[in-house]
This record gives structure tokens, sequence and C-alpha cells, in this order.
């Protein structure tokens, strides 16, 4: 039996778990109202996920002869739904397979004190694992649309799942509508492809100006054009600069979904799509340009404003945020290299990326959650002192902010190290990526910082609140223990077997390199090259700087509260007014626009309706007239019907020349 | 052997009948009526497997010889597939509703007879045959809707239906004496090629034309066609409900077979001579339907309204006589029987567990049953026809083949009916809509309500057929385009 033929039964897993919890009869629901269905469901897609990947690991892959149904046809397109299976496809499988099931482990002891909401959580929890299985497996653009705004739609529902708070719901909101400029643009790529080449199967776009005997031809301005606007899509939905303001606000919902969001589902799926569309990215260096700009813009952006927030989440979104410009940033730079030099470095370094920060973030986020179970506040001024309540979320913690961070060996180290040296590489080629180069460096020393100011705030000296805390269930911090090993090992898996840079073939057949560098080659090259210093130092600086500033006693932080440093705190602690700029600026433009169709649409539009409706409801008064139950008057109405037919057919007709 | 030949096409015909003439002697059998619901759904479901098996799967064959006065072929299947769905809805859905009632025997055979009288006109080659078989429909369903002897409105609106009814089906016979008396035939294969010869060198256009009219009002009643349709409201507020879906479910779509064959099969020689007053017709009757629906405050007039704004729609299908469009419209019968019985359903499931009619017992349904609200909220939309329900499937496919003819091979004015129906659905979607606010965003009564679990299997099928035709229509629009090409003098339209 082939496994692969049978991966499209991953997303059933779940789904068959949704439909469960959301359908069965409350005493049917057993544990936690729906936890065991969860688990079962996450457990099944789990195993054969598994299954999967030790296929792929095998070097088989599923791809152009992957099992297709047809949905619909239209014209002569036929609307297929099937899988493609191959190793970013496998990468995607385990992060989400792996994350998506601690989380759920994990929400049994979390979401214990939510009582009857725990259903639509659960529900809708196994929901958005399966849409994000399905839009993995996705073997053309429309199915990953479809399944990319089901993402959308489930992350709307979980981040506004405390919909009574006001916050929530707004956040809710922003997040949907903010996503949803990106998939526009995804949308618009994918409509601009497809009326080029007629067909939206990966199979035959990743053929797209390859050359070979009946592969598409695509004009190269159209090809930039709609590789941009799909890299958009992954602008909205891994929150990147300019629409990168719905994330930190998406911490409105329960840390359990904020850790799946960042780590396996919504936001990856951003970079995801990037990483699926490179066989088109790389045949337009300008899109490519253009995704490296944003991913190091973003980076650092992101870093900055995580330097000066307090709630322990913030730190973490905009952690994310930056995390998420590294990779896309790599895919960029990497991109570079394929077309120039046939090198898939950047690409193998932002995937590789993409899998230790689900880990380390997933850590990190389950890690917050049992902080603020145990607090009550997610305010790290009100909290201090936590280590000597909890010893095994402050450990696995600091393993996740060392993991981030980049100190050898854990993962973060050699995956952020491989993303700055394909970008340090690809200045070569264009001098604008030695900037970025700066701009990720720079990135990788605030982490180092802000990560270490949010541990030291949190665990290290007095408690500065009248809080109650005690360690989280065993529930919970056994997924913290099993991620807390991920992030320490994740990492060597550029060393196992031919090292991940085998692994992670290129989707391009053409690109594919004969002799890949031994485990060995890649080792000795990271630490014979000054660069991989460079970063270090910089890290290790940053978390000095850290322990000095938030743990020494006898630092003066008043300091940041004058002059320039002054307005650089309150402008970082404002997000450099962006939110604000989106608030007053764009908002109030909008509004005003807003207005104006409002007051067309109530006096034009409506107006026209309420005419017509007026108009309708006064013709259906005389017709009703006519219907008064009365069986003569029907006869006569009959015969009249007769007559003024007979006459219209007779004589208007012949007349008036029809 | 002759005999025979026209037994074996008329088998289905003849089982139907054999059930109807037992059930009212099951009926002093059985001190538990159910029984007799549980009777009359094994002709119609296994009659119903047998179609399955021929149009969708392939599995076996029918024949589809032709003898003198039927033809079995995929167009007839259809309908009769169409019928026999209503059929099966309805009965699912009719013994919580005359739980009570005397004379249930009657009441199941009716139904069959009615049916067997439908599929007759659906099967029929002769003006003769097809205008028994309207009569065998009509005089069961005037017994039908008269059921409650005892309630008021229901025999007011039997009267009323029996009369006009009557008077209807006089004027299709004098049609079909015109038509005859020029033509010399009643066989509608056969009307064509002698008008084409032009017999005996007379003018017979008038004599058409006057035909054509009658017709138009003899069978624009049974499909409520304005001004043809006022009996409709009176007679589905009155009737017992399940029948007033088998009214406007299946009973209509019968009109539209007997119209689809005698005017695109017999009478296409003269498009031109009627395509403008039905084009006219079709636009009035949506309008009309839309616009009075909208003012309604019981919801059995109101989905009666509704079903005229739906005849219009099918109407198009005439004017524009393509055999895309033939294929649209009978889409949209195959959808529309689904989307209104199930509606109907609801109401009846209303109507049992004593909530009624007034479209204010409507108002928090969805706390008190979710099932009916959600059930209902997904039939309303599809009959506005929002994807990705069975409505918008059939109403793409019939409006756009009035796009499509525009251009070739024309009118150009044809691509109007499609802008009427457009403009109609969105009209029609104000009312359909209100329901919806009534159940989900208005407070009503807190308590809860069961819903009979017969009446849930009836609305579960109809649902689920509304949410497969819509999710995968491409099967469907196949078997109504095969059904279409039955129609070999149109031009296929197909794009």
């Amino acid at each position: 039996m082939d496994v692969l033929q049978y991966a499209w039964l991953i997303p059933v897993f779940p789904f068959i778990a949704f439909i469960l919890i959301a359908l069965m009869p409350k005493r049917t629901l057993g544990w936690e109202d729906g936890w065991g269905y969860g688990i079962a469901g996450a457990g099944g897609a789990l195993a054969l996920s598994f299954l999967v990947i030790w296929e792929v690991m095998n070097g088989n892959t599923l791809t152009e002869d992957a099992p297709r149904t047809t949905w619909l046809i239209i014209g002569g397109y036929e609307v297929t739904f099937g899988i493609w299976i191959d190793q970013l496809a496998a990468l995607m499988l385990l992060v989400v397979s792996i994350v998506g099931t601690l989380v759920v482990v994990y929400s049994g002891g979390y979401m214990h004190a939510e009582g009857e909401t725990r259903r639509r959580y659960y529900a809708e929890i196994m929901l958005f694992i399966s849409v994000m299985y399905g839009l993995v497996i996705a073997d053309n653009y429309l199915q990953m649309f479809i399944f990319w705004e089901l993402v959308g739609l489930c992350s709307y529902l979980l981040i506004g799942f405390w919909y009574q708070k006001p916050s929530a719901a707004s956040a809710a909101k922003r997040a949907f509508i903010v996503t949803r400029v990106g998939d526009i643009m995804f949308m618009a790529g994918i409509i601009l492809l497809f009326k080029y080449v007629g067909n939206l199967d990966f199979a035959v776009l990743f053929d797209v100006n390859s050359g070979a005997a009946g592969a598409p031809t695509v004009p190269s301005d159209i090809l930039i054009l709609s590789t941009a606007l799909i890299f958009g899509g992954a602008i909205g939905k891994s929150a990147q600069f300019p629409l990168h303001e719905w994330l930190p606000d998406a911490m409105e919902g329960p840390t359990t979904v904020s850790a799946l969001i960042h780590a396996a589902t919504m936001v990856k799926a951003g970079v995801y799509l990037t990483a699926r569309t490179y066989p088109l990215l790389v045949q337009t260096p300008e899109s490519l340009l253009f995704a490296a700009v944003i991913g190091g813009v973003t980076a650092l952006i992101a870093a900055t404003c995580a330097l000066a927030a307090n709630d322990i989440k913030r730190v973490l979104a905009y952690s994310t945020i930056s995390q998420l410009g590294y990779m896309i940033l790599g895919l960029g730079a990497g991109g570079y290299l394929v077309y120039h030099l046939q090198n898939p470095s950047g690409y193998t370094a932002a995937t590789f990326h993409l899998m230790n920060h689900a880990f380390f973030k997933a850590l990190l986020f389950l890690c917050a959650g049992s902080v603020i179970h145990a607090v009550g506040t997610n305010d790290m001024r009100l909290m201090g002192g936590l280590r000597k309540h909890m010893k095994i979320t402050s450990t696995t913690m600091l393993i996740g902010a060392l993991a981030i961070a980049g100190v050898p060996p854990l993962s973060g180290f050699w995956s952020k190290d491989e993303v700055l040296a394909a970008v340090y590489h690809a200045g070569d080629l264009d001098p604008i990526f030695l900037l970025l180069w700066v701009l990720g460096i720079a990135t990788a020393f605030m982490t180092a910082f802000y990560m270490f100011r949010m541990w030291f705030m949190t665990f290290a000296g007095k408690a500065r609140s009248d809080y109650h805390a005690h360690e989280s269930p065993r529930i919970m911090t056994i997924p913290l223990i099993i991620l807390a090993g991920l992030a320490i090992t994740s990492g060597f898996a550029l060393f196992a077997g031919d090292g991940f840079k085998a692994f992670m073939e290129l989707p391009i057949e053409e690109h594919v390199l004969a002799g890949h560098e031994s485990a060995m080659d890649v080792a000795v090259e990271i630490f014979t090259d000054p660069l991989t210093y460079v970063s270090l130092a910089l890290a290790v600086v940053g978390i000095l700087l850290a322990y000095r500033m938030y743990y020494m006693p006898g630092f003066d932080r008043s300091v940041f509260a004058r002059g320039t440093a002054g307005t650089l705190q309150r402008a970082l602690e404002n997000r450099w007014y962006i939110s604000k700029f989106y608030d007053d600026f764009a908002c109030k433009v909008w509004y005003g626009f807003s207005l104006v169709c409002d007051a067309f649409d109530r006096r034009v539009i409506d107006g026209a309706v309420n005419g017509f409706s007026y108009l309708g409801a006064s013709i259906g008064g005389i017709i009703r007239k006519a219907q008064s139950g009365n069986v003569q008057r029907y006869a006569s109405l009959i015969i009249l019907g007769i007559v003024i037919l007979l006459a219209f057919l007779l004589f208007v007709v012949p007349w008036g020349g029809w | 052997m002759a005999v025979w030949n026209y037994l074996e096409s008329l088998m289905p015909q003849l089982v139907l009948i054999v059930f109807a003439l037992v059930l009212p002697a099951l009926d002093y059998l059985f001190k538990d009526k159910r029984v007799l619901a549980l009777v009359s759904l094994v002709p119609l479901v296994s009659l119903v497997i047998l179609l399955v098996g021929w149009l969708f799967l392939d599995v076996w064959a029918m024949s589809t010889s032709m003898i003198d006065l039927i033809e079995v072929n995929a167009f007839s299947g259809l309908f009769m597939l169409v019928f026999l769905f209503v059929g099966i809805v309805v009965v699912l859905g009719s013994p919580e509703f005359i739980r009570t009632d005397r004379n249930q025997g009657e009441y199941y055979s009716l139904i069959l007879l009615a049916i067997t009288g439908m599929t007759i006109v659906a099967e029929s080659t002769d003006l003769i045959a097809l205008f028994v078989g309207l009569e065998i429909a009509g005089i069961s369903s005037f017994a039908l809707s008269g059921f409650r002897k005892t309630e008021k409105r229901s025999a007011e609106a039997a009267t009323k239906y029996f009369i006009i009814g009557g008077f209807s089906s006089a004027l299709t016979l004098f049609a079909i004496t015109l038509i005859y008396g020029i033509a010399g035939t009643t066989r509608i294969v056969g009307i064509e090629p002698i008008l084409a010869g032009n017999p005996a060198g007379i003018d017979a256009e008038p004599m058409l034309i006057l035909a054509s009219v009658l017709l138009m009002a003899g069978l624009g009643f049974k499909i409520a066609m304005v001004p043809f349709h006022m009996w409709a409201p009176d007679v589905y507020e009155g009737a017992p409900t399940p029948i007033s879906g088998l009214l406007a479910a299946a009973s209509k779509k019968m009109g539209f077979a007997a119209l689809f064959k005698i005017f695109l099969i017999g009478m296409i020689l003269t498009k031109t001579d009627w395509e403008v007053a039905i084009a006219a017709l079709a636009i009035i009757t949506m309008t009309v339907g839309n616009l009075i629906a909208v003012s309604q405050t019981n919801i059995k007039r109101m989905l009666a309204y509704s079903s005229i704004a739906q005849a219009g729609y099918i109407l198009i299908v005439l004017p524009v006589g393509t055999q895309y469009a033939l294929a649209g419209g009978l889409l949209h019968i195959l959808t529309h029987a689904f989307m209104k019985s199930g509606a109907f359903m609801v109401v009846a499931a209303m109507g049992a567990i004593a909530i009624g009619e007034r479209l204010d017992g409507f108002k928090g349904l969805s706390k008190r049953s979710p099932f009916l609200a959600l059930t209902m909220t997904l039939f309303l939309l599809s009959l506005a026809g929002i994807p990705p329900l069975a409505g918008f499937a059939s109403k793409f496919v019939l409006f756009s083949s009035s796009v499509y003819a525009s251009i070739d091979p024309g009118p150009s004015w044809l691509v109007w009916l499609a802008v009427a129906g457009v403009l109609n659905s969105a009209l029609s979607l104000y009312y359909y809509a209100r329901v919806i606010k009534y159940m989900y965003m208005e407070k009503g009564p807190e308590t809860t309500v069961k819903v009979p679990p017969i009446l849930t299997v009836a609305i579960l099928f109809a649902v689920v057929m509304v949410v497969g035709i819509g999710l995968f229509p491409d099967p469907f629009v196949e078997a109504c385009r095969t059904a279409a090409e039955a129609f070999a003098g149109l031009p296929s339209g197909w794009p």
C-alpha cells in the first residue's frame, strides 16, 4: 500500500473530529467537552503525517501523478481537488502535525476553566488544523485559495473566541480585514495566471516558460506582476510590513490559539505560499527583490517594536513577525541565488528556519500561556521572580529564548545563521542585499536582547505584584518539555542523514544540483565563516545587555524616558505609530469615503430602492385588489388575459416588426 | 404483441395505479395509519431507483421504444424523477400532518394517481394523451386540496381550484381542437411538418395564434403564469400543506412538461409568433410574483408567490428556445422541486408542532429548533440563487442561456430576459432574507420544539439534494443536457 496515495486523509481526521464535536449531543462529548475527540483527530492526522513524512524521507514524492477528483467543469477547465506531496509539503506536515497535536493536548489544561464554551473552542481548533492540512497538501492554486480563506475564517473565529470582550471582537475583525487585503492580491495573482495559462494546477504552472514541450508561456511582465501579487497574499497572511499590525492585536485570543497561529497555521501559510510559488518566483528577480526588502524591513521594524512592549504575548508576537521577516528575506535572497547562481542555499535556509521557528515559537507561546495561567495577567511589569514557582516553565522558556536568540547548539542558531549567510552571499549579486544583511544582523542583536528582557522581567528578580503562582498541571508541562527537546535538537536536522539541505530539494527539476555538500562540509563551512561569529557575538552582547539592564540591580532605566531616548522609547511603545497611522489617517480617510458612500447609498440607492419598493407596493396593492378571492373575477381575468394576448400577437407584434 | 408493448411502456404508471387502488383497502386493515404512508412509498422509491439507475448510473437501460401515444426518453425520465421525488417528500411529510384525519387511504391513493397523471404528461407524444394526463393529475389534486372537507378554507380552495381548473381544461381542449383542425393530427411531432407544408393553402396563422394563446392560458393555469395565476395563492393557502407542496413543486412542473412539448416541438415553426408574448409574460410573471410576495404575512402565500416568480424564470426557456436553455429550465425544475418542497415541509413541520403559518411564527426559530431554522435558511437562500446551493447552479445555466442565445441564434433582445431574471432574484432576496432575519435575529418564544422524525427525514432528504446539486452540479447538468437533446429541432446553444 502506498501511503502517499492516502495523504488526502490527513485533513479528514481533524475534520471528522470537528463535525463530531460540533454536532454530537452534549453528553457524548466526554472529557473536557470534546478534548478527547480533538486528541483523536489530531493524533490520527499526526500518525498519518508521520507515515507520509517517512515516505518522503525515503525519496518518494507524489506530485504530478497524484490522484485528483474533478469537482466542477467550467467551460473547458476542470476544477480538480488533488494532493501534492513533496519535501516542502512534508516539512509543513511535520510542523502542523506536531505543533497542532501538542497544542490540543495542552488545551486540556489551559482551557479547563472555560466550561461550556470549550465545545466551540475544540470544534474551531479542529477545523483550523484540518483546513491548514488541506492548504498544505493542495495541488492547485484554487484549492489552496479555498483553504487559505478557510484558515482566515478559523483564525477570525478563534481570535474572537472571547467575543464578549470588545477588544477581542475588534482584534478578530482587524485580523480578518487586514489579511483580506492580502487575500485580494493573492486572488488577483492567480486570476492573472489563469488568464494567461488557463490552468491553476501546480503541475502545469510550474512548467511556465520552462521551454519544455507543451509548457505554457507567460509574458515576463505578467509573470512578475502575478508573482508579486501572490506574494502580496503572503504579506497579509504572514503579517509582513505594512500589513503586520493585525498580529500583535490577535493576542486577544486564547494563548493556545496564538501558539497555533504563530507556530504552525495562519502566519506560516504565507511563508509556505511563497516557498510553494518558488518555481515561478525564481523566474522573476524583481518580485524576489521586493520580497527580500519587505522581509528585511519587517524583521527590523518588528524587532524594534518588541524592545519596548510590556505585554508578554506582544513581545512574542513581534518576535514572530520579525522571524517571519527572516524567512521571507531568506526566500527572497535565496531566489536571487537560484536565479543567478543555481544555488538553493537561501531556500533551504528559509524553510529550515520555518521548521525550527515553529518549534521554539510554539514552545515560547505555550510557556507564556503557562505563565498567564499562573499569574492571571499578561503584563510583565506585574510579574518577576516566577522562577521559584515555575521550575519547568522557566527552564523550558529559557531554552526557547536561547534558541530564538541564536545561541549554539540550539536550533535557532543554525537556521538563522544559514539565512543570514545566504543574504550576505546574495550581496555579491546586488549590493542591496548587504544592506538587508545589516538589517538582519541588527535584528539578531535585538532579538537576543528583547527575549532575555522578557525572560528576566518574568522569571528573575522579585515579585512585583501580589500573585499566587503555581506550576501548571502536567498536561501542560509535558508538551512544553517535548517542544523544548525539539527546540534543542531540530537544528541538528542540518546534519542528520544526508543533511537537511539534501532533503529540501528545490521543486524545480532543472535546478537540482548534483553532488550535495556532506554534513561535515556544512559544519566546517559554518564554523570557518567569520560572519557566524559576528552574529553570535551580537547575540551574546544582546543577552548580556539585557542581563545588565533587567537583572542586575542598580541600572537606572529612567534615562530612557528623557530626551531623544524618550522620544524613541515612546515611538517604540506606540509601535512606530503605524497602528496609529492606520487608525488616525487611513481609517479617517476611509471613514470619510465610507460616509460619502453611505450617503450615496442612503439617498440614491436606497432612494431608488425605496421608490421602487413603494412603486412595487402600490402596484402590488392594485394587483392584490384583483386577488379578491372571487372566482368569477378570476375567470373573467383569464378571459381578459386571453383577449389582450390575442390583440397583442395579432396586431401589435406584426405591426411593431419584431 | 401490441398490447404487451403498451403495457411495457406504461409499466411505471401501472405500478402506481395498482398501489393507488390497493391503498384505500389497506386503510381498513391497519390501525396505525403511518403504514399507509410506508406502503405508498414503495412504488415511489422503487421507481426512483429504477430511474436513477437508468439516467445517472447507467446500470440498466429503459426501453425507450415509442408507441403511438407515449415515448419514454431522457426528457420524460427526468420529469418523472422530479414528480417521484416530490411525491416522496410529500408522502413523508403527510402522516404527521393528517394524523387526525379520516380517509387517509384515499389521501395517499390520490397522491399516487396525481403523480401517475403527471408522468403520462411527461411521456405523451400525442395531444390527446397529454390532455388525459393533465386531467388525471388535475382531478386528483382538486380532490386532494379539498381533503379536509370540514375545514372551510380547504373546501373553498378546492372549489376555486376546481372551477378555474375546469375552465382552463376547456381552453386547452379548445386549443387542441384548433390545432387538429389545422394540422389534421394530434401527434405532437406530426404537427410541425404539416404546418411547414402549409396545408390546403389557407392562411392558418391567425388560427394558430389563437391556439397558442389558448394554450398559454390553459397551461399557464397549471404553472400559475400571470395573469392566470389568481387561484394559486388561495389554493396553496387553503390546501393541506403537503398538498401545497405537491401543487407548487410537481403539478406546476407538469404544466412545464406540457408547454415544452407543445411549444418547442409542435409549434416551433411559429416561434416568431408567440415568443414575444411568452417573453413578456415571463418577465411579468416573475416581477408580479416577487412584488406581491414582498407584502405577504402568511408563509404559505409568500411561498406561493415565490413559486409564481420561479415559474417566470423557467418560462425564459420558451422564447430562448435552445437546448442549452431547455437544459437550464429542466435543471431549475429539478432544483426548484427540492427547494420548494423542502420549504413547504418546514412549514408543515411548523404546522405539526402548532406554530402556525404566520411569518411571525418564525421569530426566534433558531433558538427553538436550530434544525428547522438552518434547513429553512438553506432552502430560502437556494431559492434566491445564492451559491453554492442548487438554486444558483440552475439559475446560472438558465439565465446564461438567454445571454448566449441573444448572440446566437438571436434575436438580441433575449438578453433582457436574463437581466430581468437577475434583477428579480435580487428583489426576491428581500423577502427570503426577511424570514432568515426573523429566525436568527428576532426574539420569539423560548420553548424548544421537537420536529417529528418522519418530517426530519423528508426535510433532510431535500436539504441533501439542495446542497449536493449546488456543490456537484455536473452530473445533473449532464442529465438535463441529455434530456434536452430529445428536442432535436432546437438549436444547441451550448457554449
